[in-house]
Order: structure tokens, then C-alpha cells, then sequence
């Protein structure tokens, strides 16, 4: 059990600086997920944790140990890659079994703990496999057995699932995070994919640009987002955002339905719709149009039931409206939220 | 549909055009030679004659009774053995270290490469100007370093010659090693070392457990491969020693030469060039195998 301190650390390649300064905590059993769109620093970071990047300045500390120097062996972490970086030529066993060899341990202590960890996994029956024999989730778990053969007290990874097939994925996730509660084991595991991110994280980073843009439950992160970038980055389709004056009012597509969707005595904002397509995804229909008044002529989205009787003209101003809790507003300038949804104008 | 058959057909018909040329010339300068030399060592054949009396096993007797041959088999045996095994030792660890980062790491590569693109005659003529006793400068910086008092025959003592032969032979071979161990080593996903060193191996444990095992396939066929051609290769030893001195350095290819061109012996040297051939045929059978192996593994 462990905990991750990372103070106003600094990574450059050349003259590139890829993470500015960051801090950042992550507590004993947690798992976290940093999230962000590819070349936001997420990896670079995680590999700093590592020990597989040396940092530029700052300090990073497990348990109160500072670690920022030391060599990635005698941090007591373990990490699963993304292309799993199992070793071709020696079976499933012997994959498990590799961190304890090359640490000098022999015998019958080998044997149990590799079968041990395959068992965490339920990959028993394929010890004697070579890992081109086996299916990708299957190499998967693998890459997670030999990583926590040793007991390692903080487990790091870096997009495990990414070469997964959609439906493999999902119960992979599903695996991951049972077995990461199981084991208790504090866990930073990097991804781009924000489904992901939303089911497997106690708590979410947002990174972009090097710089931490939130940090928060998937509940906050969706609802109180920081700033424009976390409000787009986050929800499919994102958070409709439309300009009025020096902000910028956002609100999710599930929140903008036809008016006489809202419930009654709820105070909303009255917003004039001109639909232009309709998408049908089974449960949900995705509406797409133009926003009028109060607002500057935008695009934007609504997301309403398939079960909701919905019929419309195309191009037709039809009003919809928000409940004023779920409107959110941005400064045009910096991005960064104000206040909630009290307050607008119109 | 209906025009399914005709396209198929269209294609085949291209298929055949395309490889004909290429059949053609094999068929020519490969297999039609090929089987006249084993048709003519089953003859007695005078000079200047394209057929003779055939004369059944009797030149393959004289072959298999020779001291000639099997001298030319011995001498073989030391230069496929000698120049192969340098070329690999020295070839891997070249590659191993031009797999590192360093500054200039181009430079090096393209300097280590480049005995590969000098022509053969070239290459060997400057080597022999190297080799001499009198004005050579290997000579000389044995002498200046205090090495040896008097200039090493290389060339004419028969016991450097062999070991002349082979030095130029490796020096001329070694770029082919590290191109394909390089690959190889390049090959290799960087994860593989990341993830053993999180788990704790050592540098030496990397190599051991990682970098050889990816290695190891690669490394049999090129030292088959290396073998198979050093076993054929006439021209460096030709124009180095001409097998000399006193045939110290008559490997079977210049054995079969001077069978042919200086006795005018050809029934005799079709027949070695035959025995040649089975034992060749030997060793491509076990590089195949090494390939089919190799693949399996992947």
C-alpha cells in the first residue's frame, strides 16, 4: 500500500517542454486515471513515476521515500504496457515467473507465486503456452499476473486495454477494476479513451498540454467541469457551448430537450431550436441544429429518449429549453468556469 | 460472372509472362550448365571435346581417392569455418554496439557498411599491396610496434596464408552480419527492456534473457547463409593467393578451376564440382530446416 507524491515536476526533451510544472497526489488504494488527448504529457508522466524518464526538476515520492533518482527497480512499482511486453520466446509460466528470477529467487517460492498470480487472473491453464498462442485478453492478463508477482505497492498502467476489440475491452474493464479492488493495490492507469476513464477511475486528471485542467470523481468531472476544454473533452457528443457576450453558456446535450419535456414549475432557460437532422442510436436520437435566441445563431446537439415522440420541420424554430441547474458558463477568454447557472441573461 | 474465367485466365496468362525472362535465363546460365556438368563427369573428356566416352563412377573414384581433394575439402573447412565464425562474433557485437545511442552513430554505421560496397578486385588488390613484405603497411606496424623483427610473408609463407585469406574474407563479409543482427536488434520493442527493468533485471540479464533469445534464430541463418556462399566464394581467394603457396589456400572452388583451366581436366573437375554440389546441398538442407524453424517461431 502507497502513496504517489509528484511535486512541480518539469520535463523537457530539448528545447521542447513537454510538462511545465505539476503536482499531484495520488492516495493509498486509489485508482486514478489520467486522461487526455494524445501528446498531453499523460505518458511522459506516468513514465516519470516509473523511473523510465528522468525529470527535468520537481520530485516524486512513494510513501514519503523520494524516489525522483532512483532506478525503476527499487521503487517498488509495477507496470502494465500497452503492447503488454511479454517476452516471445519463454511460456506464460516463465513470463510470470521472470521478475522473481531475475531477482534470485528459485524453486518451490517460484512455483507458488507464479501460480498464485495466475490464478488472480484465472490463466492457470495456460502456464505452458507460449504468449503467440494466446488471445489478446488473454496476453493481457498475462501482463498482469507477472506484474504483481512480486507485491508491488503501486501499480502503473499505460493504456492496457487500447489493443483490445471494443467488446473484449468492456469486460476487460470490468475485470480490471474488480481485481484492482480485490487487491487494493493503489493503481495510475493512463488512457485517451474517456469511457474508460468515466468507468474505471475513483478519481480523474484531465491533462492537456502538460498541465493538470482537473482533477475530480467522473461525477464532477461531467457536471462541474473546470473549464471548456474539460466540457468538450468530456461526454459524446460534448457539451454544447455557445457564445453570449464575454462567456461562453454550456450545456449537455441530455439536458436540451423540447420545452414541454422539462418538468413543470422547474425554472429552465427557454432556448429557440431550428432541427436539421436527426440520428437515431437505438436508445437514444441525437437532434442537430442551430440555436437562436437568447442566443447568436450556433450549432448544438440535443440528446433525447428514442421512446420520446419527437417530430419536427426541418429548420423550423421549435423551443427547447434547459433547466437552469444544468447551464453552466465559461470566460470567452480563459475558458475557466464561473459560478453555475443563475444569472444568465435572456 | 461470365467474365470471371477470361480474367482468371488473363492473370495467369501474366503471371507467365512475367516470370518467363527470369525462367529463361536460369534455365540457361543455371540448369542447362548444371546438368552438362554432371553428364561430363560420367565421360573421359580431351580438350577442346564438348563430349567423350562414357566412363561410368570412374572420375568419382579418382576424386573420393585423391590427396588433392580432400586437401581442397580441409583447406575449405578452414576458410568457411575461420572467416564464418570471426564474421559472426565480431559482426554481433558491432551490430550490438551500433544498436546503441552515441554521437555519430550514422557515421559509424556507414563506415562499418562500407567494405560491403568496395568491388571485390578493388578491395582485394589494395589488400594485397597491404599484405607485402617490402612496402606493405601491415608489415609495417608490426615491425614499428615492436611486434615481430622481420616482415610475415603473408601471402607466400603457407603458414599466413590462410589466415591473410581469411582476414580479408571477414573484413569484406563483416558488414553483411551487422546489417542482418542489426535489424534484428532493432526489431526488438523497447518495452521488452523497460518492463524487465521495472521487474529488476540487470544489463547483463537484459542481454541474456531478452536481446539473445531474440537474436538466436537470425544468428543461425546468417552463420548458414554465410557458410553456404563462403563455401562457393572463388574470387578473393583467387586474386589474393591463387591458391597458393603450395595450395595452402586451394579451397574446392579453385580446386575445381585449376582442375578445369590449368590441367584441362574437366571430366575430373565436373566430378569434384558434383561432390561439391551434395555437400552443398547438405548444408542448404539445414539451413531450410533452420528458416522453416525460424518461421514456425514467429
Amino acid at each position: 500500500m502507497a502513496s504517489v507524491h509528484v511535486s512541480n515536476i518539469v520535463k523537457r526533451f530539448g528545447a521542447e517542454t513537454i510538462i511545465p510544472g505539476l503536482d499531484l497526489e495520488v492516495r493509498d488504494g486509489e485508482f486514478l486515471v489520467l486522461l487526455g488527448p494524445s501528446g498531453c504529457g499523460k505518458s511522459t508522466l506516468l513514465r516519470m513515476i516509473a523511473g523510465l524518464e528522468v525529470p527535468t526538476s520537481g520530485r516524486i515520492a512513494i510513501s514519503g521515500r523520494d524516489v525522483t533518482h532512483m532506478q525503476p527497480k527499487d521503487r517498488d512499482i509495477a507496470m502494465v504496457f500497452q503492447n503488454y511486453a511479454l517476452y516471445p520466446h519463454l511460456t506464460i509460466y516463465e513470463n510470470i515467473a521472470f521478475p522473481l528470477r531475475v531477482r534470485g529467487m528459485r524453486g518451490a517460492q517460484v512455483d507458488e507465486k507464479v501460480r498464485w498470480a495466475a490464478s488472480l487472473v484465472q490463466i492457470e491453464n495456460l502456464l505452458d503456452r507460449k504468449p503467440r498462442q494466446t488471445s489478446g485478453g488473454q496476453r493481457q492478463r498475462t501482463a498482469l499476473a507477472r506484474s504483481l508477482v512480486r507485491d508491488p505497492s503501486v501499480f502503473l498502467l499505460d493504456e492496457p486495454l487500447s489493443n483490445l476489440d471494443a467488446k473484449l475491452r468492456h469486460s476487460a474493464r470490468e475485470e480490471l477494476r474488480t481485481f484492482q479492488e480485490k487487491v487494493g493495490l493503489t493503481s495510475i492507469y493512463v488512457t485517451h479513451d474517456q469511457v474508460e476513464a468515466m468507468g474505471l477511475g475513483d478519481r480523474i486528471v484531465i491533462m492537456n498540454g502538460g498541465v493538470i485542467r482537473q482533477i475530480g470523481t467522473p461525477e464532477q468531472i461531467y457536471h462541474e467541469p473546470a473549464d471548456s476544454f474539460v466540457a468538450t473533452f468530456i461526454g459524446s457528443p460534448p457539451m454544447n457551448l455557445v457564445p453570449q457576450g464575454d462567456r461562453q453558456v454550456g450545456f449537455r446535450p441530455e439536458n436540451f430537450v423540447p420545452k414541454s419535456q422539462t418538468p413543470a414549475g422547474a425554472d429552465v432557460l427557454d432556448v429557440e431550436f431550428r432541427p436539421h437532422r436527426v440520428e437515431f442510436l437505438g436508445s437514444d436520437c441525437l437532434i442537430y441544429g442551430m440555436v437562436g435566441n437568447p442566443f447568436e445563431p450556433a450549432a448544438a446537439v440535443s440528446r433525447i429518449p428514442s421512446t420520446m415522440a419527437f417530430s419536427f420541420e426541418r429548420d423550423a424554430a421549435m423551443p427547447f429549453a434547459v433547466e437552469t441547474r444544468h447551464v453552466r458558463q465559461f470566460d470567452l477568454k480563459t475558458g475557466l468556469a464561473i459560478g453555475s447557472g443563475a444569472g444568465i441573461d435572456g | 460472372m461470365a467474365s470471371e474465367p477470361s480474367v482468371r485466365r488473363g492473370d495467369i496468362l501474366l503471371a507467365y509472362a512475367t516470370l518467363s525472362p527470369a525462367a529463361a535465363l536460369l534455365i540457361l546460365l543455371a540448369a542447362v550448365p548444371s546438368v552438362f556438368v554432371v553428364m561430363i563427369a560420367f565421360q573421359h573428356i580431351e580438350i577442346g571435346e564438348l563430349s567423350g566416352r562414357f566412363v561410368g563412377f570412374q572420375n568419382f573414384l579418382w576424386v573420393l581417392n585423391s590427396r588433392e581433394f580432400y586437401a581442397g575439402l580441409w583447406n575449405s573447412f578452414v576458410w568457411v569455418f575461420g572467416s564464418v565464425a570471426l564474421e559472426m562474433l565480431i559482426g554481433t557485437a558491432l551490430a550490438l554496439l551500433l544498436n546503441r545511442a552515441f554521437a555519430l552513430r550514422g557515421v559509424a554505421r556507414a563506415f562499418v557498411l562500407a567494405p560491403y560496397l568496395i568491388p571485390t578486385v578493388v578491395a582485394v588488390l589494395t589488400w594485397r599491396f597491404m599484405f607485402h613484405d617490402l612496402v606493405g603497411i601491415v608489415n609495417f606496424l608490426l615491425i614499428d610496434s615492436g611486434l615481430t623483427d622481420s616482415p610475415v610473408l603473408w601471402l607466400s609463407d603457407r603458414r599466413y596464408a590462410m589466415l591473410a585469406v581469411i582476414i580479408v574474407g571477414v573484413w569484406k563479409f563483416l558488414p553483411f552480419v551487422v546489417i542482418a543482427i542489426l535489424g534484428i536488434l532493432q526489431s526488438i520493442p523497447n518495452e521488452q527492456y523497460e518492463a524487465a527493468q521495472i521487474d529488476g533485471a540487470s544489463g547483463w540479464q537484459q542481454f541474456w534473457r531478452i536481446t539473445l533469445p531474440y537474436i538466436l534464430p537470425v544468428f543461425v541463418l546468417t552463420a548458414l547463409l554465410r557458410t553456404i556462399w563462403s563455401f562457393n566464394k572463388f574470387d578473393i581467394i583467387f586474386l589474393l593467393t591463387g591458391g597458393g603457396p603450395l595450395n595452402s589456400t586451394t579451397t574446392i572452388p579453385l580446386l575445381i578451376y585449376q582442375k578445369a583451366f590449368d590441367d584441362f581436366d574437366m571430366s575430373r573437375a565436373a566430378a569434384i564440382a558434383v561432390v561439391a554440389f551434395l555437400v552443398m546441398g547438405v548444408l542448404m538442407t539445414f539451413y531450410l530446416l533452420a528458416m522453416k524453424r525460424s518461421e514456425q517461431n514467429q
